[in-house]
């Protein structure tokens, strides 16, 4: 029999991204109402049509109500209680990153995120978000030459808000749910990304979220459009410090793929999870969804999901293009009192589609952790394909793991196939390997990791890597 | 409409039993479930409303549909017909339970039910009349297969009810068949309680004609060491719903379901099962099949229910799907809820058509495209109608199907 306590052990690694960063920030007052809309949009100079379109947003978030159909349990939020912009103070427009605040260097720094282009020791580009505001984005120029426009969201806001209208709000309407709609009335920050024509970006583009304040909310919004046969990887990353409050992040990401274009967008989400009372922690419910608009289009989501109190979250591919292609892989670890809802949604709407879906989820502690999918083929899908398969894996006899999958056909000439299955770490396994000399962690994090292969196997090499040291280390302390 | 009406004013109902009573109070809190609910939320409204639309029948006069002939060792009941039943043999005893048995039982059922879960066995109690409800205790070995049957007559609603206690150590085959005739509802109610080591072979067959509609629900609880096989086929209903729920008490249970449905035309029909393991070592196979046709739409949500309690549970579950034209629709949602981590657990569902490679193969063989379906559709009904007891040779299911297409 294995000990109990031991396994325990394993997953109880304190968050190490849980420091403060103390540097001078702008906050405005808390509370939301129309007022409070106009200034973020003053303060960000923006044009008029996105005012517009904040404050229609924020009229049908009025008369909209929180959802509840997951059953996550938390704490009503209390809207009116939170800031929905605050930014680190710069007393001029900075024109190169020596501008930048040492501190938000060293933060970053801290956190592993390489923002000195003299360290050119990753070939990533990165755009590092601090709570409301864009910091800096590498790489500019040597992606500029290629054509690849890679900004904040405020600075294409300015410099491309042709494209902005043309395609904000184009996949996630605001009108979508409850927090896309709040979202797109207060979205601070985020990150741009246009691939022209035939490009295909030359280094991989990632975002780096920081929330620093514990009273202000995140509302990042980032919209990726990938022109004609162009292709691009995204990698995306996030991390907190810790604080007894509740944190509400809602993010919108919205991709966009025309003919024989590819989008890879990779998420590794480690929001501060609260502590072991389940006391503090983000609450992360994010709206991300693709359109393969083009033939032959292809989105990728891939997503390893270990941090946040509450995550409600369900990257979805609309699949129009014909023989478009959606994929989605997750990895989701939730430990202590964590409660995560994820999975996605696959809309074939187009003739000769596929769609992959590839989930595995690990609960630990008290932890609930659910798959929740739709997979819909229309009439029009004709020869279209669909593949599913759910994993969980439970760790200790307090975890709970749900499946929640939603088929819908309409058209005879398609297929769907899903597998769902449930399984814990085999104590023969541990035994084997422990009997080689294997330490018991070690052993764990082990199967764990070939649990979740099929998964780190899609993610870019870098992600793969830091993923499989994230899981090994979220569960030090919980097998047992 | 008008039975929601009265269900609302609940005195103008003729109210005879005490169970009727509790039921009536607990509907009119809500007297129509939440479309909104998981359950409700698929569910066609204009067809829930036709339901409705018709009366309930007091006198309930002879049905006039020819039963296949019965086989001497059969024993077939009717419910609503046979009013007293004793068959006391050597090896076995059916009786029927007494008022206070039956009171108890079902009153403490009820003490248990959600307004919107089991809002069609609270429809169905507080409608059906002591006529109506048949109460068996069945007690002994080398029980003779039994038949039960429930109809609904034209232009009425029709409710029945149906409670069986298996003592110990005892092992019944029973078939149980509802008829909907044109222009019908039917709601069936079926309670079972598995005592421990026994075993019940269980089939449920419900056709209609045009326009009938069916709520059918099926409570099972399963105590300790007992095995409950369920085979099930529903089919011709403009509106049917089945609703099983069962229960294994205590653990170290068995449940087999193997159940189908077919729809045609504009029809609906839906299946509901929940499976609560609610001890350790609990065994489920299950799988369900739906064939849709025409314009007509066929949903199957299951969950499997495994508490911390339920360690060492092996359960699985698989729905197959057959959508055979551009207008149908299919819906399936096969759940799992679990939270012991000692147990193996797996679903599947699939959503396809006939397999084309098949029907080239025959073609080529010189078989005719209909027939080629036909004998893919047949393998496909097959597994379950054999699945389904007493039924095999008199009640030519394979062919009612096959001739139906």
């Amino acid at each position: 029999m294995v000990n109990e306590n031991l396994v325990k052990d394993v997953v109880k690694e304190p968050y190490k991204y849980g420091f403060v960063t103390d540097i001078e920030t702008e906050k405005i007052a808390k509370g939301l109402n129309e007022d409070i809309i106009r200034l973020i949009s003053q303060k960000k100079e923006e044009p008029k049509y996105l005012l517009d379109f904040r404050l229609k947003a924020f009229k049908k978030w009025q008369k909209m109500e929180e959802p509840d159909w997951a059953g996550l349990g938390y704490k009503k939020i209390d809207y009116q209680d939170i800031i929905y912009y605050s930014a680190p103070k710069q007393k001029k427009k900075i024109s190169s990153l020596e501008e930048v605040d040492p501190k938000l260097l060293e933060t970053f720094d801290k956190l592993g995120i390489p923002l000195t282009e003299q360290k050119k020791l990753t070939n990533v580009a990165v755009d590092a978000v601090f709570d409301s505001v864009s910091i800096a984005t590498t790489f500019r120029e040597e992606l500029a030459i290629h054509g690849v426009i890679f900004c904040s969201i405020s600075e294409a806001v300015k410099n491309h808000s042709d494209l902005i209208e043309k395609y904000l709000g184009t996949v996630v309407p605001a009108s979508d749910n409850y927090f896309a709609a709040l979202n797109s009335a207060v979205f601070s920050d985020g990150s741009f990304v246009y691939i022209p024509k035939g490009v295909t970006c030359p280094m991989d583009l990632s975002s780096y979220f920081r929330i620093n304040s514990g009273d202000s909310g995140q509302f990042e919004r980032t919209l990726i459009i990938a022109e004609e046969s162009s292709s691009v990887s995204y990698l995306e990353g996030c991390t907190a410090p810790m604080f007894d409050t509740n944190t509400l992040h809602a993010a919108v990401v919205e991709l966009i793929a025309l003919d024989d274009a590819s989008i890879k967008y990779s998420t590794v989400q480690n929001w501060y999870a609260g502590d072991e009372e389940g006391v503090g922690g983000i609450f992360n419910f994010v709206t991300k969804r693709g359109k393969c608009l083009g033939k032959r289009s292809k989105i990728s989501w891939s997503q390893v999901e270990t941090g946040s109190a509450i995550t409600w979250k369900y990257p979805s591919c609309l699949l129009l293009g014909e023989e478009s292609v959606g994929e989605f892989y997750s990895v989701a670890l939730t430990n202590n009192l964590q409660q995560a809802d994820t999975g996605t949604k696959m809309i074939h709407i187009g003739p000769k589609t596929k769609s992959t879906i590839v989930s595995k989820g690990i609960s630990a502690g008290n932890s609930i952790n659910s798959y929740r999918g739709l997979v819909k083929m229309g009439t029009k899908a004709a020869g279209s394909r669909n593949y599913s398969q759910c994993d969980s894996m439970l760790i200790g006899d307090q975890a709970s793991a749900n499946t929640f999958p939603y088929i819908k056909s309409q058209q005879p000439n398609s297929e769907i196939e899903h597998e769902a299955s449930t399984c814990r770490i085999s104590e023969d396994q541990l035994f084997y390997l422990q009997s080689r000399g294997i330490e018991f962690e070690e052993a764990v994090s082990m199967m764990v990791s070939g649990f979740c292969r099929d998964v780190f196997n899609q993610l870019p090499m870098e992600f793969a890597a830091e993923a499989d040291k994230l899981l090994a280390l979220k569960l030090e302390g919980s097998v047992g | 409409m008008e039975i929601i009406e009265k269900i609302k004013t609940f005195k103008s109902i003729d109210v005879q039993t005490e169970i009727q009573k509790i039921c009536l109070h607990k509907l009119k809190l809500g007297p129509l479930p939440n479309p909104k609910s998981e359950l409700w939320r698929l569910s066609n409204k204009s067809k829930f409303l036709n339901f409705l639309d018709y009366s309930v029948n007091k006198k309930d006069s002879k049905f006039d549909i020819q039963y296949p002939k019965k086989s001497q060792s059969t024993i077939r009941l009717i419910i609503g017909e046979n009013c007293q039943i004793k068959f006391i043999e050597k090896n076995y005893s059916i009786q029927q339970l007494s008022e206070d048995e039956l009171h108890k039982y079902l009153k403490e059922q009820i003490s248990s039910f959600n307004q919107n879960e089991n809002w069609s066995d609270l429809f169905n109690l507080s409608l059906s009349c002591k006529n109506n409800i048949l109460g068996l205790k069945i007690n002994g070995s080398k029980i003779p297969p039994i038949e039960i049957f429930s109809h609904a007559l034209s232009n009425s609603l029709n409710a029945k009810t149906l409670v069986i206690f298996l003592e110990k150590n005892c092992d019944v085959e029973l078939l149980q068949i509802n008829l909907g005739k044109e222009n019908s509802s039917l709601s069936q109610s079926t309670f079972f309680c598995l005592k421990e080591n026994s075993s019940l072979n269980h089939g449920v067959v419900s056709f209609g004609e045009n326009k009938s509609n069916l709520l059918n629900s099926l409570n099972v609880i399963q105590q300790k060491n007992s095995e409950y096989n369920l085979g099930s086929l529903h089919f011709k209903f403009n509106y049917a719903r089945f609703e099983i729920s069962i229960k294994q008490s205590a653990g170290n249970a068995k449940t087999n379901i193997k159940g189908m449905q077919i729809t045609k035309k504009d029809q609906q029909i839906s299946t509901y099962t929940k499976i609560d393991f609610n001890g350790p070592n609990g065994f489920l196979d299950q799988i369900n099949k739906s064939l849709a046709d025409d314009k007509s739409h066929a949903i199957f949500e299951g969950s499997i229910i495994v508490p911390k309690i339920a360690q060492r549970t092996d359960a699985s579950q698989l729905s197959r799907n057959l959508l055979l034209s551009n207008l149908a629709k299919i819906d399936t949602k096969p759940q799992l809820e679990i939270i012991a981590d000692d147990v193996k657990c797996k679903h599947g569902a699939t959503i396809s058509q006939l397999n084309e490679e098949e029907l080239f193969y025959m073609r080529t063989r010189g078989i005719t495209l209909t027939e080629a379906s036909k004998l893919q559709l047949s393998s496909y009904f097959q597994e379950i109608i054999s699945f389904i007891p007493v039924s095999k040779d008199r009640w030519d299911l394979l062919d009612k199907l096959l001739n139906e297409n």
